[in-house]
């Protein structure tokens, strides 16, 4: 657990599964940002600071995979975990991002892996 | 030859030989008739000679008598010579008669009755008035000159009985070379007229019999040509690789190909002179109700019809067939009915091979929504698995509450998706009512995610109430490619439109109009080129390259026709109002026998 919380931005157009993993995101500690579509996300990412970023795939008006090259360009080193209902994604998607998973893998498998994430900037 | 031609030979035949016979019969009449003037002048010279010999007769009959009365003086005795003197003059006037009668002279009759004439008056007389005056009458030289003279009158009568004597033998001579002319002439003439009749009657006959053997020649050439064109007819038939029964216009069976015995399962001699509704028993698949023949039809028409789709034919085995089929009235030349020809053909593979093609196209739906019922079963499922760990560390019942209910919440989502896509598989066995707005709705459901990923508004416009008969999986099909196909053609930002309304429709078949539901499917797209439009209905026909099965449609139009309906589409790429509009009709009634 980090000594000062780490601020997660969750982008994801399901409300409920948006608020829901914002309180498992928060009871574990971290300090979470939110947005339902990936322009109000990006404008977050760009504003504000953020140490992750749990994106979801499928979003009206634009698609996870464009939000992700642009959180690149912007800050190419934020992690980004790429959650997303949608198995097979496009490997050009998949690239661009640190991690991708499924969702329903549960809240523990979600937490290990953006805990992951976020211990490798540390190790450099 | 022609019949004028004919009628002449026969004149011909009939009257040469009766003129050649008239001919020959002229002649004989002639000869016969020579003859006969020829056996006249015999019997002229017979009666000449006879009355010459009566004549001499009575000469001596006058000569007795007076020799009589010489000797006796008595009186009684001159009567002969008396009585002959009559008698004498009539035979010798017939003599001189017959002599005129036949060009001959009389002068000798006159000679000779002169002479008899002389005798009486100078020798008989004076003796008859010498003894009557009591004198002798006994001188020699008296009774010599006497004599004398009766003997000059003799020899007149035998002079005259010799020319007619040889007269008579000339004449006969005559006759019988005539007789002989005749027969010569008859021989001759039978002769000739028979061989020109037989010779001519020969002719005439070659002419008739060649004639006849060219129409003999020419029938068989007929008969030929006849018997190829119907044997080609009935190989045509035979070869045909549809069935094919000819009935009579009561619809009675009287021909059926080879192909039609073996689908029907009835020999033609089982089959002949039997109602078609015997041999044709077809009935209508899904409702298994008998299927009024197409020859019924069309005695009822009067037209080319087709069959019904979906229709079963039973064999006669009690097995069955699927059929595709049409019928056709036969006209004679006055344009009335005299026959129906009715012709089907086996499409049990055709029909296996659609149903796969169907069964193809149902998954293709299923493999086109995979990504979509994934992802609309993930969302809540992992909101759930989220809430669930939330639960087990909470303590604060309230909130524990508010989990459970957002929790619920998501399972009635994930229980919807759930439910429309088993809508979209599971089917009824047989037609069933369907409420539009429901079926449509869970059509919706399954979209909404594309729909709204696409940043595309939807419409709707649909009644509560709307209601036809059908088989509901296949309807969610055809709605969910419908307007998969609408959201897929549209672009970002563009609009949706799904409409339905009660209608009634008039078919091409049917005078009375079908009450039904129309739907329609509208997009802003960019609309189908023409060339395109045309093909849309095809399977395999796809604009969208490898992404498309080119079955959607097709399919859609198949489930569309076996509901009764009609499926039509509507597309313009003009810029200013593109889009396409596909106009589903269902009739109220649902599968059912309608013919096309």
């Amino acid at each position: 657990m980090q000594e000062s919380a780490q601020v997660v931005l969750c982008v994801d157009d399901e409300l409920v599964g948006l608020q829901v993993r914002k309180l498992i995101l928060e009871r574990s500690g971290y300090i979470v940002l939110t947005a339902l579509d990936g322009p109000t996300g990006l404008t977050i990412f760009h504003k504000q600071k953020v140490d992750a970023v749990i994106l979801d795939y499928s979003m009206p008006g634009m698609h996870g995979g464009e939000v992700a090259a642009r959180m690149r360009e912007l800050k190419p080193n934020v992690p980004i975990l790429l959650l997303s209902a949608y198995v097979g994604l496009p490997t050009e998607v998949t690239q661009l991002v640190n991690v991708y998973m499924t969702k329903g893998e549960g809240a523990p498998a979600l937490l290990e892996k953006l805990h992951s994430l976020l211990q490798v900037p540390t190790l450099h | 030859m022609n019949l004028s031609k004919f009628n002449q030979i026969l004149t011909q035949t009939l009257l040469l030989p009766v003129l050649a016979l008239a001919f020959v019969a002229g002649i004989l009449v002639w000869q016969v008739r020579n003859a006969e003037r020829t056996v006249s002048a015999i019997q002229a010279s017979g009666e000449s000679i006879a009355a010459a010999t009566r004549a001499e007769k009575l000469i001596v009959d006058e000569e007795t008598g007076l020799r009589g009365y010489q000797l006796t003086s008595d009186p009684r005795f001159l009567k002969p010579y008396r009585d002959a003197a009559q008698p004498l003059h009539a035979e010798l006037d017939l003599l001189r008669r017959n002599l005129i009668a036949h060009g001959e002279s009389t002068r000798p009759v006159e000679a000779m009755e002169a002479r008899e004439q002389l005798w009486r008056v100078s020798f008989a007389d004076q003796v008859i008035s010498t003894i009557d005056g009591g004198g002798d009458t006994r001188d020699t030289t008296l009774n010599l000159e006497g004599q004398k003279k009766l003997d000059d009158v003799r020899t007149g009568i035998n002079d005259i009985v010799d020319r007619e004597t040889a007269l008579r033998s000339q004449e006969v001579g005559r006759w019988r070379l005539q007789v002989r002319r005749t027969i010569e002439a008859l021989i001759v003439l039978a002769l000739a007229s028979g061989i020109f009749i037989s010779v001519f009657s020969l002719r005439q006959l070659h002419r008739v019999s060649d004639a006849y053997q060219g129409t003999l020649d020419g029938l068989r050439h007929h008969a030929q040509a006849t018997f190829d064109s119907e044997e080609r007819l009935r190989t045509t038939l035979t070869s045909i690789g549809d069935g094919v029964i000819v009935c009579d216009p009561g619809g009675c069976v009287e021909l059926l190909n080879s192909v039609a015995q073996e689908l029907t399962g009835w020999t033609q001699n089982d089959a002949f002179r039997r109602p078609l509704e015997e041999v044709f028993h077809i009935l209508n698949e899904t409702t298994r109700e008998q299927i009024e023949t197409p020859v019924a039809m069309v005695k009822r028409l009067n037209r080319v019809v087709g069959l019904a789709n979906h229709t079963v034919l039973v064999r006669k085995d009690g097995t069955e067939i699927n059929i595709d089929d049409s019928g056709a009235p036969i006209h004679d030349r006055n344009g009335a009915l005299s026959g129906i020809v009715m012709v089907f053909r086996d499409i049990t593979r055709e029909r296996r091979a659609q149903n796969a093609l169907l069964a193809t196209e149902k998954l293709a739906v299923a493999g086109r929504l995979a990504a979509t019922i994934a992802h609309e079963m993930h969302n809540p499922l992992d909101s759930v698995s989220n809430l669930l760990y939330l639960l087990r560390g909470e303590k604060d019942p309230n909130t524990a509450e508010h989990y459970l209910t957002l929790a619920q919440q998501e399972l009635t989502r994930m229980g919807q998706v759930s439910r429309a896509m088993l809508g979209l598989y599971r089917e009824a066995k047989n037609p069933v009512t369907i409420n539009i707005k429901e079926m449509l709705d869970g059509v919706i459901v399954l979209l909404e995610r594309p729909i709204q990923q696409r940043q595309l508004t939807i419409e709707t416009a649909i009644p509560d109430h709307l209601e036809v008969h059908g088989f509901p999986a296949e309807l969610r099909q055809v709605f969910t490619n419908l307007l998969a196909n609408a959201a897929e053609a549209t672009a970002s930002g563009g609009k949706l439109i799904l409409a339905a309304r009660a209608t009634s429709v008039k078919t091409l078949s049917s005078a009375t109009a079908h009450r039904g539901v129309t739907i329609q499917v509208c997009d802003t797209g960019s609309g189908i080129e023409p060339e395109a439009l045309e093909h849309i209905f095809e399977p395999f026909f796809t604009t969208k390259g490898e992404l498309g099965t080119g079955l959607g449609l097709w399919f859609s139009r198949g489930i569309v026709d076996k509901h009764g309906g009609s499926i039509e589409i509507h597309s313009s790429s003009n810029p200013e109002d593109h889009g396409t509009t596909i106009t589903v009709f269902l009739p109220h009634t649902g599968p059912a026998t309608t013919q096309t």
